[in-house]
């Protein structure tokens, strides 16, 4: 009896070790950051901090500049490129721990969304406060446009009418949500939304921010209007960075012009109505987002919500995006009518066969800042 | 004299008996079948059957063309993805294989254990790939070692469960008579396990094999989603979906099909070697 | 002693025993995280902390508490799960009956059951999508698909499994072929069935989760990789993991119950064991 009760003694004994151990995994070096950055460096000291180019070259050597990858990368290819730097970056996996535990130095994050999680405390926050700083990608040159509205090109010359009706009421619900953005978050939230509240408000101030502004600073009066310009920058980093696997669709990307991927009659024509009213071709549509339900999306959830879409004829199903099928996919092959994606993502779909385009662009600025730590970054 | 009156044996019957063509049909069958769906495919007949067209489903000489042209790139990515599949399917089997023997010796505490082991196997790989991940960031300071660790851990954890489970019965579920011999040998627990429930499980281990192989390649690549370190034919097929490039998707999941084909091959004719020893 | 030894004769003793010894890990470790890491919630949270989250009545997101989102989310998750396992356990054991009644046809398809199983979901999906237009068919139909392979498998292994003896016994009896699959094949091969249902089961709850990704409009999968990027509380996180692995337990669990309800066999040693157990 005795002997089986020493086995069994001993089998537990070893399986709560190979647990321990286990689990002893996440910790056995975490000595390595000793202070708690939120707590001790109260007050944040910037003189005391590199410049921008000394930081990037330092989180570079090491290997510590992360980012999503999928196609949110090319801004990042593009900013180490500038400094002559090897375009390599690690893995970001949609959460900010490699950040918190320093596996990454500078780490991608949106301004309207990452950023704040960095910042602030609320629940999910990891509350670095005022102890990080920020490399704005508008401000190195290498910005490229963010959320858009697209539909195909086929779509656009069927139903000319719906796709104006549906920017004019679109447009006008962000242009409310812009100038206020609390009652924006508000209803976002009530809508179904993914996030917490607080997450949310935070998220619909800075969102404001990259549609009023332009990657110069100034302020944007036209709200959704296809910057050219802008288009073009995106447009040119994209052709220098963008790798295919697929010759024939690399080729045929690199012969895109603007022309191509984006169509402004559209937005020319609901800018310049002063009624709305169009006689549109099919009153019941969808719009698939690039991501779940967020303050992201503001503007078709105040439009949903104060009525802007039944005012001109439409019925607007509002889908979620951040799914597998994107929204690319989604609306090439006709299960929605309209999606949000970024430029960058559409011109690459449509070298690879799809046949999409642009008709509004609705953040005038990029959102993407590399963040990091004080800390890290202290100059000598 | 009633031999000679019995019906002579169709020619069906007479192949069906033969061995020999048995093995040849075990091959030839399925390769006839893949030819058939591969002949629709290219002839788009396939495509107007699930009402899709060659830009969801791309025509065979364009996935072939960009297979050729990235050739070592998914290679790059097949070496990833196959040495978490061997090395997580391998030590998970070999744990999953201690634990049914400790099960089986010690039933008391053994069973329970077996029910617990057998809940990790339902736990989803997606809830345990993330928290792995987590676990897993001091192990190394280079991100493709630590993201391959979690994924071994992962694959490691799903074919323990399986196996543990299939070989606890292998052990434990004997012919009676054998039993019964045992016990009039007098035998030791040592000797019935080692010449009656160790030789009784190892068609149990092919068993729990069979699922197990898919399953980690399987496992292998969903956690490359959710992984640190962007490698891996799961990866690709992933990022290129989300890329909206189809046929690149299409090349990385032929060559899934491919590592699932050559692996259940390799499976296969470890099988009828080992299990010819026992029969 | 022997007292010890009577608790652990009960399989469910020696359950919570492992059970005891896995939190006492957890909290081990969750110790040693709690005082190394700076956000150890991210980790390894203590199990007190996340019942602590289970009821507490903080509003998450969208006015819920942390367990209304998980089990809004787990609704639709959960539905599409069932719907999926019912149409690949059907679809499992028609396959492995017609597989049983043709060899030519388990020689062609066998092999290819098992590829199916590898093109992962996201190959399959916007194909199946292309077929159906419907994002919340083609989840079931994924479902269905990666739960199909054990039932066929392991049934078409029970169908194998008959003895030679019983089969000549019904060849004595003169029966009717049809006879011979209601009265032999079927019944024996319904054990088998059901550990085909028991790995299927939580394999089906996994696909739903992983399938919920296809699109962001809710379900387990969304709010799992949702929670993982910490739009909202991190320990919706940790609930949806503990509650996803309590739910694939639990459908394994469920697949015994009703085995033992069905098939007459376990009903009949079920009464011998209690009868038994009363003298």
């Amino acid at each position: 009896m005795k002997k089986r009760t020493l086995k069994l003694m001993s089998m537990s004994l070893a399986a709560v070790m190979t647990f321990a151990m286990m689990a002893g995994c996440g910790s056995s070096s975490g000595e390595a950051k000793s202070d708690t950055p939120a707590g001790t460096q109260s007050a944040a000291d910037t003189s005391a901090v590199m410049s921008n180019e000394e930081i990037i070259k330092k989180a570079a050597g090491e290997g510590k500049v992360s980012n999503w990858g999928i196609g949110n990368e090319y801004e990042i290819l593009a900013l180490l490129a500038k400094y002559g730097l090897p375009t390599e970056y690690l893995s970001e996996d949609f959460t900010m721990d490699a950040f918190d535990d320093d596996s990454s130095t500078l780490a991608s994050a949106m301004t309207y969304n990452e950023l704040g999680l960095v910042k602030n405390d609320y629940d999910g926050g990891y509350g670095y406060g005022d102890t990080v700083g920020y490399i704005d990608m508008n401000d190195e040159g290498v910005a490229m446009l963010e959320d858009n509205i697209f539909c195909k090109k086929s779509f656009a010359a069927e139903n000319p009418e719906t796709v104006k009706a549906f920017l004019y009421a679109s447009l006008k619900g962000w242009e409310y949500a812009v100038a206020n953005p609390e009652e924006a978050a508000q209803i976002v939230y009530e809508a179904g939304s993914s996030v917490s509240q607080d997450h949310q408000s935070y998220m619909a101030s800075e969102v404001a921010k990259l549609v009023s502004t332009d990657m110069n600073g100034n302020t944007v009066t036209e709200v959704g209007k296809i910057d050219d310009e802008a288009m073009q920058q995106t447009l040119d980093i994209a052709k220098q960075y963008v790798t295919l696997d697929d010759s024939a669709a690399q080729d045929a990307f690199s012969k895109l012009t603007l022309d191509d991927i984006r169509d402004t009659s559209f937005y020319e024509a609901a800018a310049g109505s002063s009624d709305g009213k169009f006689n549109v071709e099919k009153s019941e549509v969808s719009i698939q987002l690039k991501w779940l339900p967020q303050a992201q999306f503001m503007g078709y959830y105040v439009a949903d919500a104060k009525g802007y879409y039944d005012e001109v004829g439409l019925k607007v199903n509002i889908v979620s995006g951040g799914g597998d099928i994107s929204e690319t996919t989604a609306v090439n092959n006709g299960t929605v009518d309209f999606g949000v994606t970024w430029p960058t993502n559409m011109a690459v779909a449509d070298a690879g066969g799809m046949d999409l385009v642009e008709v509004a662009q609705i953040y005038q600025r990029s959102g993407m800042t590399l963040v990091y730590k004080y800390d890290n970054f202290k100059a000598e | 004299m009633a031999q000679k009156r019995k019906r002579p044996k169709s020619l069906y019957r007479r192949m069906q008996e033969n061995a020999k063509v048995q093995a040849a049909a075990t091959i030839i069958l399925p390769v006839l079948l893949g030819i058939i769906i591969l002949v629709l495919w290219q002839t788009q007949v396939l495509h107007h059957w699930f009402k899709t067209d060659t830009f969801t489903l791309p025509l065979l000489g364009r996935i072939k063309t960009i297979f050729m042209e990235n050739i070592g790139k998914i290679w790059e990515n097949v070496v990833a993805t196959m040495i978490v599949a061997l090395v997580g399917l391998a030590i998970g089997s070999l744990l999953g294989y201690g634990v049914a023997i400790l099960a089986a010796l010690f039933p008391r505490a053994g069973r329970g254990g077996l029910s617990v082991i057998g809940a990790f196997a339902s736990i989803p790989v997606v809830a345990l790939a993330p928290v792995m991940n987590n676990w897993t960031k001091d192990v190394s300071n280079d991100a493709s070692t630590r993201s391959m660790v979690a994924k071994i851990l992962v694959v490691m954890l799903i074919a323990a469960a399986n196996m543990s489970l299939n070989a606890y019965r292998g052990l434990t579920e004997l012919k009676p008579y054998a039993k019964d011999l045992m016990a009039t040998y007098a035998a030791k627990k040592r000797t019935t396990l080692l010449k009656l429930q160790l030789p009784n499980s190892v068609p149990y281990i092919f068993v729990a094999l069979k699922v197990s192989v898919p399953a980690s390649i399987m496992t292998a690549i969903v956690s490359e989603y959710f992984a640190e370190y962007i490698i891996g034919v799961g990866r690709q097929i992933r990022e290129n979906i989300v890329l909206a490039q189809y046929p690149t998707a299409w090349a990385y999941i032929a060559t899934a099909c491919l590592l699932g084909i050559v692996s259940y091959v390799v499976l296969m004719i470890v099988q009828s070697i080992l299990l010819r020893r026992y029969h | 002693m022997k007292r010890i030894n009577k608790i652990f004769d009960k399989k469910w003793a020696s359950t919570v025993l492992w059970i005891l010894l896995l939190v006492a890990a957890w909290e081990i470790g969750a110790f040693v995280v709690s005082i190394t890491k700076r956000s150890p919630e991210n980790i390894l949270p203590h199990l007190y902390q996340i019942i602590a989250a289970a009821f507490s009545t903080n509003k998450v997101s969208s006015g819920m508490t942390a367990t209304m989102v998980v089990l809004t989310s787990a609704r639709a998750t959960i539905l599409r799960a069932l719907l999926g396992f019912a149409l690949g356990t059907a679809a499992g054991f028609l396959l492995a009956l017609l597989m049983k009644l043709s060899g030519i046809c388990e020689k062609m398809l066998f092999p290819y059951l098992m590829l199916i199983q590898l093109i992962p979901v996201l190959g399959l999906a916007p194909i199946i999508l292309s077929i159906t237009g419907d994002i919340n068919k083609s989840r079931i139909i994924i479902a269905a698909i990666l739960s199909f392979y054990p039932v066929a498998t392991n049934t078409l292994a029970g169908f194998k499994s008959v003895d030679k003896d019983k089969y000549d016994l019904m060849y004595t009896y003169a029966a009717k072929k049809h006879t011979i699959y209601t009265k032999v094949l079927i019944p024996s091969a319904i054990p088998y069935f059901f550990t085909g249902t028991k790995i299927a089961a939580p394999m089906a709850i996994t696909a739903s989760i992983l399938v919920d990704t296809l699109q962001g409009d809710g379900g387990l999968g969304c709010m799992l990789s949702q929670s993982l990027k910490h739009a909202m509380s991190i320990y919706v996180f940790w609930l949806i993991v503990f509650f996803s692995a309590f739910v694939g337990i639990f459908s394994s669990y469920l697949m015994n119950w009703i085995e033992a309800l069905v098939s007459p066999e376990k009903r009949g040693m079920r009464k011998a064991k209690k009868m038994k157990g009363g003298n």
